[in-house]
């Protein structure tokens, strides 16, 4: 596991000398007077040095962090919400979270196909009506709803 | 005097129409999220921040304050009936609250737990209400040497007391204030790290990253593994716990109240430590230590009172400086924010509406809880047995409607969405999401307090080392870098600390 969490630290020392060369584009101002880029650019150096330390530390480290199970199930589910994010101002609050919670109901929870419609247009009616018409909350009307 | 006047005029703003139904709506939402397992308060909170945009500041922040303390309630239900923590502060009434209830005596668990609670609720209010003026006028003398300092203070704390490895909670401190950077600089107002992005220009928001981070990786978390729902199966009888039950659990009350408060106002201590510590004492303290995890009532008693009183006392850091001591109240400093005001030592002479009226809110509150929680505790024990199939879509559509709804911006999804899968990533590799949201919060004070101070010394950084509370802030982060490497004793008793996962 020591190089799994070592390859974690390795991303996030390129990650590091990344904003540190981004950092220094900024202007530094002296000490006396510090400038816009003052503060990102001791930040970025101090990251880099913890996470070239947390590289050199995971090589001894052999702390196996816990396996995370049912993979699949997360990708998917986590996929369906970045196409739901797309499609969102398109489609319309309605039909886009419509769609969702009926990929959600059905697909990753297999859950029959009649309660999945019913429960899946019954949530996106509803809650459209408390957070648009109560709440007055922004949400995209899309084609449909005018 | 000014007290009884302060505290009377604060129960008149709190008993309004719209506060009360304010307090009454978070403690209610409260205890329902502290119930279901897989979202907790810090996710809560930023989720109904949008909604608060219409309301007066003071009914926000008493919404808001519900929320948080109304969840510290509802986490024990599930500790004690399904042993499974609905709150994270609730872990340590698993222990004794669920071998409780497997002897049947759940009742008497739920019982002394809510009723612990308020009393601790209270010791806290009257606390916050005696202590607050005074640190005021001390903090009013603050510069931005002492408020640097504090600030150092502040994430060594942070960093020191995660369960973790120290070395990740600084990477991800750093991390979280270099996110912050992002936008415009506070003092020149040239952007930065912006790319030429409108969007970029204000910033990461707080509430995407919170909802990210604390809201969808959880629930990613829990559609993984699969929550397990096992309600006990018994009838909950006899609430009001015995003599003997009130005979063993008054002292732990009063001791887990005043540990909490104490423990609650210091930076980096959250809710959560104070329950650890109050158990390991009442065990230390106990007869006979052998009862404990067997059903000991003071081992639910204590710990439930400390993390009561520890939300009592983490608001005093925010009331009084204006500084977030953890990340729940970090996400309170961005309502008042918001709502355009500064909390810190002149929200009393500002805004003793909003001071006094929160204040006293919690008070009210702290009765409603206890009616929501004793006779209302079966509504709640059904609320468990919503399968987590239908919940965690809501759960996720919630998470969606509220990042929208803040700006309109579909950007923000896609930054939260990005964050839930940082946070699943950070929770597989052992890295801790409390000091990045910390740090992203507090780095833009730490970065106007560290140029201010330069600028008053002409680059000198000796100014941190010559003003005495500054200094002294200074001092004590270097002394608990230092003292667990000296003293053994002392890395055993931070070693002892459980993790600190608000969520």
């Amino acid at each position: 596991m020591g190089r799994r969490d070592r390859a974690a630290a390795v991303v996030l020392l390129v990650f590091g000398v990344i904003a540190l060369e981004e950092a220094r584009k900024l202007r530094f101002g002296t000490i006396a007077r510090p400038g816009p880029g003052f503060f990102p650019v001791v930040l970025a150096a101090a990251f880099c040095i913890v996470c070239a330390a947390l590289v050199l530390t995971a090589v001894r480290s052999g702390s196996a962090p816990g396996a995370i199970d049912g993979g699949r199930k997360m990708i998917a589910a986590m996929a369906a919400l970045f196409v739901y994010a797309f499609v969102l101002e398109p489609a319309g609050f309605v039909a886009a979270t419509f769609a969702l919670l009926l990929f959600f109901f059905r697909a990753l929870e297999r859950q029959r196909w009649i309660p999945a419609l019913a429960g899946s247009f019954a949530t996106a009616f509803v809650t459209y009506l408390v957070f648009k018409v109560w709440l007055r909350v922004q949400l995209p009307a899309g084609p449909w709803s005018g | 005097m000014e007290l009884l006047q302060g505290l009377a005029y604060g129960l008149s703003v709190s008993l309004q129409p719209g506060n009360l139904l304010a307090c009454f709506v978070g403690v209610f939402v409260g205890t329902l999220i502290g119930v279901l397992p897989g979202i907790g308060p810090v996710a809560t909170m930023s989720l109904l921040l949008p909604i608060t945009f219409t309301m007066s500041p003071t009914a926000s922040i008493i919404m808001m304050a519900g929320i948080y303390y109304g969840a510290m309630y509802g986490g024990s239900t599930t500790s004690i009936l399904v042993n499974i923590p609905g709150e994270a502060a609730s872990v340590v009434t698993c222990i004794d609250g669920y071998q409780m209830a497997r002897q049947g005596r759940a009742g008497a668990a739920l019982g002394i737990a809510a009723i612990g609670s308020f009393i601790a609720g209270t010791f806290s209010v009257l606390c916050i209400m005696l202590l607050a003026p005074p640190l005021t006028s001390i903090a009013l003398r603050f510069g931005p040497p002492e408020i640097f300092g504090l600030l150092l203070l502040g994430f060594t704390m942070v960093t020191y007391l995660t369960a973790g490895s120290k070395l990740k909670a600084v990477a991800m401190a750093l991390l979280g204030m270099l996110l912050g950077t992002i936008g415009l600089d506070p003092i020149s107002a040239s952007p930065r790290f912006t790319y030429g992005s409108v969007t970029l220009g204000d910033g990461l928001g707080l509430v995407p990253i919170i909802m990210g981070l604390f809201g969808v990786s959880e629930v990613l978390l829990n559609i993984g593994q699969g929550v397990s729902q096992e309600v006990f199966q018994t009838r909950i009888k006899g609430l009001l716990p015995t003599r003997d039950d009130w005979k063993r659990s008054a002292a732990p009350i009063a001791r887990g109240s005043v540990l909490g408060f104490l423990l609650g106002i210091l930076p980096g201590i959250g809710a959560i430590i104070p329950t650890f510590i109050s158990y390991a004492l009442e065990k230390r303290l106990a007869r006979d230590p052998s009862r404990f995890g067997k059903g000991a009532i003071e081992g639910v008693a204590g710990p439930e009172a400390a993390n009561n009183a520890a939300t009592g006392g983490s608001m005093i850091p925010l009331l009084t400086l204006g500084f977030a001591p953890n990340v729940v109240m970090a996400v309170l400093l961005g309502a008042f924010l918001i709502h355009g005001v500064q909390p810190g030592p002149l929200l009393i002479k500002e805004h003793p509406e909003i001071f006094w009226g929160v204040v006293a809110s919690m008070y009210v509150g702290n009765a409603m809880l206890l009616v929501l929680n004793l006779p209302l505790i079966g509504l709640w024990v059904q609320l468990l047995r919503v399968p987590y199939g239908i919940l965690f879509p809501m759960i996720l559509l919630f998470c969606v409607i509220g990042v929208y709804s803040e700006h309109g911006n579909l950007w923000d999804i896609i930054v939260m969405l990005a964050f839930g899968v940082i946070g699943l990533l950070m929770k597989r590799f052992g890295f801790e999401a409390a000091p990045l949201v910390l740090a992203f919060v507090l780095g833009r004070m730490a970065e106007e307090s560290i140029r201010q101070s330069l600028l008053m010394s002409s680059g000198s950084f000796a100014i941190l080392m010559t003003r005495p509370i500054a200094t002294t802030f200074i001092a004590a982060a270097f002394l608990i870098v230092v003292l667990p490497i000296v003293l053994p004793p002392v890395r055993r008793l931070l070693g002892a600390v459980p993790p600190d996962d608000t969520t």
